[in-house]
């Protein structure tokens, strides 16, 4: 056994014991017979604990690691064979030091002999069997990691970014681990292949990832408290409808980016964690639109309208490729998106509506900043594939536009909530002024496109978008 | 009893903004929208007047009055004509924060060439994405008694 005198007590015991004016010799010789510190002031900390009490439980664990013979008092053996407990199991949780009164708490708490088997094996073997030393191996303290890293937290606190320091700030081209070692980590052998197929940074990678993760986590907001659902009042029938419709097909689309986004977690590799953190908060964001939106169509009187024809949506679940599908998703759907969202703000009834595209106009604008930086860094490692992205691109275009063409419900539904109502002169209200989004839409696309490197595709874009362009002053001028 | 003292100020002018960045930074329902990273210029152009200011992490941290370049070479700036600043001001004033005719967002909108302009479309993006800061801010200018030039 130690020499107990010589043992160090924390600081934060001391007060503890002193507190409760019991001697630090008897601390010291619970430190000695194993404890840990954090036991023994937990222990100390109890109601009820007297020098006397403590003096006694020390002795008797004094005298059993000294191979003394332990006794089952006798108020637990009649609790504890009543609860039919095999009095070697008692002995065992006695040895470990457990409180007479604890073990009598536990057994009338309905902890069976069979639970407490486990727990008491667990920590025998904590504390290395009935030797007392645990045999630790420790080999793994030296790890050729980089060690004493220290970041320091800034106005916003401690980002995912500022953690990017040192060899832990190597983001390489190409991660060759296919496993789900984090980047950093010391890679041991054996483990098997995860399964993922993007293991290169030009696939998925967007400088402004981090950022965005940190964001979106500090801007999140609740729908369920967050919104002011009562300020929502009877709407015409007209109107509810079609404010239900918009709801209906919002709520479709988020399921659907979900889906299309969980579909391509899974394939990206561990060493580029920025994204898939980013991304993963992109997911709740639309689990949240989804949420918010079925709860205004549910909750003023109305229902859920009529379902999209998907032909847009399908073919972005079909994509092959992450870059593929973001541009798609992130740039392309995302923008448009943005212009629904817009009317809805625009045309809210109430200021439940109002806070409810706010929130949603702030979360898409994130994900479009994904997806055109994405695009961007990918075009700039991958010169060779720019008619590719634009051969893409050509193909959503197309099916956007059968899909908005097809989905007579949402159109409808947006020129009722433009113009008021649903008489002839509202309706035609409703169409001019859905123009005019369309042509903020198109625009607003363009300049997406440009931030993302492909200010070319201005003159590329499928005809019902570049209808909305300003046209060159020159082409004006020989038209005329 | 106690006397509430409502900041007297002149719009467009530095004392008018740093009024309502000192109300802003001392408020903890604007740090609840999240950190805001963003610098804005503000033209007045009729006036001639410009500004930039500095969002970060949970404050507005600088303003200054500049030329109208370096108000453009902003991630974003904010243009309208001086009567609708004033409109926009008064509305703020009249309801305690901006109603839906008047916001950041509605009459970005019904701008053709946009309320949020930039010569980057993704640094313009931060209009949107940090939109419900920049509203804050100019509705806490209901707090501060504007007075026009």
């Amino acid at each position: 056994m130690s020499d107990a005198s010589a043992i160090d007590i924390p600081a934060d015991l001391v007060a503890v014991a002193e507190e409760k004016d019991l001697p630090l010799d008897l601390v010291r010789r619970a430190l000695a017979l194993g404890f840990p510190p954090d036991a023994v002031k937990q222990n100390l900390s109890m109601p009820g604990v007297t020098a006397e009490a403590a003096e006694a439980f020390i002795s008797e664990q004094e005298k059993i690691r000294a191979g003394g013979v332990i006794t089952i008092p006798p108020e637990l053996a009649e609790i504890s064979r009543a609860a039919k407990y095999p009095d070697e199991l008692i002995i065992r949780a006695l040895k470990l030091g457990a409180p007479t009164a604890m073990l009598i708490n536990q057994i009338k708490a309905g902890i069976t002999p069979q639970q407490a088997e486990g727990f008491i094996a667990q920590q025998e073997a904590l504390r290395g069997g009935e030797g007392g030393a645990t045999q630790l191996d420790l080999s793994w303290m030296k790890v050729p990691t980089e060690w004493g890293v220290r970041v320091k937290p800034g106005p916003k606190g401690l980002t995912v970014g500022m953690i990017n320091v040192g060899t832990y700030a190597d983001i390489p081209d190409y991660w060759p681990y296919h496993t789900e070692m984090p980047r950093g980590a010391y890679p041991i052998p054996g483990v098997p292949d995860m399964g993922y197929s993007i293991f290169e940074k030009a696939e998925l990678w967007s400088e402004n990832a981090a950022d965005l993760y940190e964001e979106s986590i500090q801007r999140r907001w609740r729908p369920s408290s967050d919104i002011p659902w009562t300020t929502m009042e009877d709407l015409p029938d007209v109107i509810e409808k079609a404010v239900c419709q918009l709801c209906t097909h919002i709520s479709e689309r988020s399921l659907v980016a979900g889906d299309i986004v969980g579909r391509w977690l899974p394939e990206m590799s561990y060493g580029y964690h920025e994204v898939k953190l980013y991304l993963s908060s992109a997911e709740f964001d639309v689990a949240r639109w989804f949420e918010v939106f079925r709860k205004r169509a549910l909750s003023n009187g109305g229902g859920i309208g009529v379902q999209s024809p998907g032909y847009f949506h399908r073919a972005m679940i079909d994509g092959r490729a992450w870059t593929e599908v973001s541009a798609a998703l992130h740039i392309l759907a995302s923008s448009q998106l943005l212009m629904l969202f817009q009317i809805g703000y625009y045309t809210s009834h109430n200021d439940a509506e109002r806070t409810i595209f706010a929130y949603c106009i702030q979360d898409v604008a994130r994900q479009r900043a994904y997806g055109s930086q994405h695009l961007r860094f990918f075009l700039t490692k991958k010169l060779d594939r720019r008619a590719e992205i634009q051969h893409v691109l050509n193909k959503y275009e197309v099916l956007l536009d059968y899909e908005w063409e097809k989905d007579v419900p949402l159109r409808e539904a947006l020129m009722i909530l433009l113009g008021g109502g649903a008489s002839a002169d509202q309706m035609a209200d409703g169409f001019s002024k859905l123009e005019y989004f369309r042509a903020l839409w198109a625009n607003d696309y363009i300049k997406q496109l440009a931030a993302a490197g492909l200010g070319d595709r201005r003159d590329k874009v499928h005809y019902t978008i570049k209808k909305y362009l300003p046209q060159p002053e020159a082409a004006v001028a020989a038209a005329a | 009893m106690t006397q509430e003292v409502t900041t007297k100020a002149t719009f467009p002018s530095v004392e008018w903004f740093n009024a309502i960045k000192e109300l802003i930074n001392n408020d903890e329902a604007y740090k609840r929208h999240g950190t805001c990273d963003a610098a804005v210029g503000i033209k007045v152009p009729d006036l001639q007047k410009y500004y930039k200011l500095t969002f970060e992490a949970f404050e507005l941290e600088e303003v200054k009055e500049c030329d109208e370049a370096e108000a453009e070479n902003t991630d974003f700036w904010l243009q309208q004509t001086y009567a609708k600043w004033k409109e926009m001001i008064e509305n703020i004033r009249a309801n305690g924060r901006a109603d839906l005719h008047h916001t950041l967002n509605t009459l970005d909108i019904e701008d053709p060439d946009d309320l949020a302009r930039s010569n980057d479309g993704y640094r313009r993006d931060l209009f949107y994405r940090f939109n419900q800061s920049f509203q804050h801010f100019f509705d806490a200018s209901s707090q501060i008694e504007t007075q026009f030039v």
